[in-house]
């Protein structure tokens, strides 16, 4: 049995749709992402594991225990919200010791848990600072530590970093990986930010229209997405509709160019149109070493990316984009040029709809 | 977790803010705002018709009637006892419209921001209260003596009806609770306006927050919402406290010199033919002023711990 089991929950508002047969084993010490874009519904099943909406059907179960129709305040789920939600006629101390306040524990203990979590903060000192007197970062710090202060079960982050700039983003996104960690607490952590969410998670739960796309470790996610969405939404793909052209040897025709794929096209009869992706970074330039697939292209924008290079290339009436690393003693594809792309059969994903 | 930006964050902001390297470098020409412009007007209005007559309340106040300095009109508002009754009318009405306005205004407030009632009402009441706070003097006088005077519409049903004659049962409006009752009508509506966007400020986070720390719907009134409402609240009641004190012809339409107000004081002063003393007018008045300045700052006071607050 898993440590949090979401077993097949569903939400409506009125007629629409927010969430449906959302099932999902979590282990102890986990930290899943939910990945989407906006509307996808995984702040909504966050929500429903917090209990600030309740499900139209399903389960939630923390520890062998249902909590599925438990008020918020009984079930010891802490939560980090987007905007922070520091209570701002609060000091610092206050705020993370509140939690411990209403549930009338000793003001030696409160005092004692705050030191301590100001400390794991790297905050010490800064108890009697009110919300308005640090920044946006520190606020958001001083929340995860009201989240933790007692000890929860489980930890929800509502894209707990969204408001920050992009520095400090990526700072408080290995603090946070790290405490969780050090407490081995369970979390899940809801973001539209691909690589927040790569670089954070024990496993990316990708959402699209309310329902789960795909579950896997961050690494499968990204190079073996299952559907042309997840290709789509996690990472810069290059989507292309094959042709069929012999699944016993796994060709396939694009632009009227033969290419070959590792993946089986068993299931598809010849003929058949299929939706295949390369991912840019999978994709190089000849320049005399030639791979198993090839096609000829032409170069139509070059852009500097820093680490890496993107160079837009057309292959026939198809856009594509190829990524490579940055090295300031190459020469750079120049725009026009006519060159030969080459990939592994293994770079060619083969998507379902 | 030790040295990292984040933590430097705010030093560094501060630091650069210090050496102002992101402003832009100033023109050495004269730049002329031409938003004074529009300004100009409420300011030069304000010197002519509040600060320029203040100033000259504050000098007459130390005046006799031959114009010669005196400190007899400032003696006369602090030992004489028809001027102190005055005072202290005015200040019960104003507490008692202050304290009813605000309790009654906050609840309405309440009722139609976060009671969950339908859109319409809420459209509907803010609208009414911006008609309501601002319908006084003669026509809300009138109202009220047309429906609960001695020969108002409910006193004569009363009586009609139940064979109650109210009146010799010592009933009367036309005292300090009545006129009360009259003020109530355009201070609780006041406290429903201002009152209504601090409600709207009020985060669903912070709520949930609390809920979600294990905190009860009263836990999170008592310690989060109340206290941040409160500055609103106490600004608004001093608000209520200022309009009710300054507030004459409601009072004189209403009371004529039944009751015997400050600024019904003033009028008589200034205005009487029996009582024509304008040097103990404008002491009364500067009376008011000092006591009107201080509702004004408390109000600003409390405004700008709000807005620290829920920026």
């Amino acid at each position: 049995m898993a440590f949090l089991e979401i077993n097949n929950i569903s939400k409506s508002f009125a007629s629409t749709v927010a969430v449906q047969d959302f099932d999902l084993q979590v282990e102890r010490g986990e930290l899943v992402s939910f990945l989407g874009p906006s509307g996808c519904g995984k702040t909504t099943t966050l929500r429903l594991v917090a209990g600030f909406e309740t499900t139209t059907q399903g389960k939630i179960i923390v520890k062998g225990e249902d909590i599925t129709n438990k008020p918020p305040n009984q079930r010891n789920v802490g939560m980090v919200f987007q905007a922070y939600a520091l209570f701002p006629n609060m000091t610092v101390g206050g705020n993370i010791g509140f939690g411990m306040k209403v549930n009338k524990r000793p003001q030696e203990e409160i005092q004692a848990r705050v030191d301590e979590l100001l400390e794991l903060i790297a905050m010490p000192g800064l108890a009697n600072r009110y919300p308005h007197q640090l920044s946006g970062g520190q606020q958001q710090r001083v929340a995860l530590a009201r989240a933790l202060a007692l000890n929860p079960e489980v930890l929800l982050l509502d894209e707990p970093l969204s408001a920050l700039d992009a520095k400090i983003r990526v700072v408080l996104r290995g603090e946070i990986r790290a405490i969780q960690q050090k407490l081995g607490i369970t979390a899940i952590y809801v973001t539209h930010d691909q690589e927040e969410a790569l670089s954070l998670s024990d496993r990316v739960v990708v959402m699209h229209q309310g329902r789960i796309e795909q579950v896997g470790p961050p690494f499968e996610i990204y190079n073996f997405p299952k559907t042309e969405f997840v290709a789509n939404f996690v990472g810069t793909l290059n989507a292309y509709n094959a042709k069929v052209l012999d699944n016993q040897r796994n060709v396939l025709s694009i632009e009227g160019q033969d290419i070959q794929t590792a993946q089986t096209l068993g299931a598809y009869k010849n003929g058949d149109r299929v939706m295949i992706a390369i991912r840019p970074e999978r994709l190089s330039f000849a320049d005399g070493q030639k791979k198993v697939n090839n096609l000829a292209c032409t170069v139509e924008e070059v852009t500097f990316l820093g680490s890496i290079v993107r160079v837009q290339v057309r292959t026939g009436e198809k856009t594509l984009y190829v990524d490579t690393f940055n090295n300031p003693y190459l020469e750079l594809p120049r725009v026009g040029e006519t060159k030969q792309l080459t990939f592994s059969r293994e770079a060619v994903l083969i998507l379902h709809p | 977790m030790g040295n990292n930006p984040v933590l430097e964050e705010k030093i560094l902001t501060k630091r650069e803010s210090k050496k102002g390297s992101a402003q832009p470098a100033r023109s050495p020409r004269f730049d002329f705002n031409w938003a004074w412009l529009g300004v100009a007007p409420f300011f030069l209005f304000a010197l002519a018709f509040l600060f320029l007559p203040s100033f000259s309340i504050v000098v007459r106040s130390f005046q006799g009637v031959d114009g010669s300095f005196t400190f007899k009109n400032i003696i006369a508002i602090l030992t004489e006892s028809d001027i102190i009754n005055a005072y202290q009318a005015s200040l019960s009405i104003s507490v008692i419209t202050a304290i009813g306005g605000g309790f009654f205004g906050f609840l309405l407030a309440y009722a139609v921001i976060l009671g969950g009632m339908p859109r319409g009402m809420r459209t509907f009441m803010v609208t009414f209260s911006g008609v309501a706070s601002n319908f006084a003097g003669v026509p809300l006088a009138f109202a009220f003596i047309a429906t609960m005077g001695n020969a108002g519409l409910i006193t004569r049903w009363i009586e009609a009806i139940f064979e109650i004659n109210v009146r010799q049962m010592g009933f009367s409006i036309y005292t300090i609770w009545g006129l009360s009752i009259v003020y109530m009508y355009f201070q609780f509506p006041l406290m429903v306006l201002i009152m209504a966007p601090a409600l709207d400020g009020l985060r669903r986070e912070w709520r949930e927050a609390c809920e979600n720390l294990g905190g009860s719907a009263w836990q999170y009134w008592r310690y989060v919402a109340f206290p941040i409402l409160l500055p609103s609240i106490l600004g608004t009641m001093i608000l209520l406290f200022g309009n009710a004190f300054g507030a004459y012809a409601t009072a004189y339409a209403f009371s004529g010199s039944f009751i015997n107000l400050v600024t019904i004081l003033i009028g008589a002063q200034i205005q009487g033919d029996v009582l024509y003393n304008p040097g103990l007018g404008n002491a009364l008045a500067l009376g008011m002023i000092i006591i009107m300045s201080v509702c004004m700052f408390g109000y600003a006071y409390m405004q700008r711990k709000t807005s620290r607050w829920v920026r």
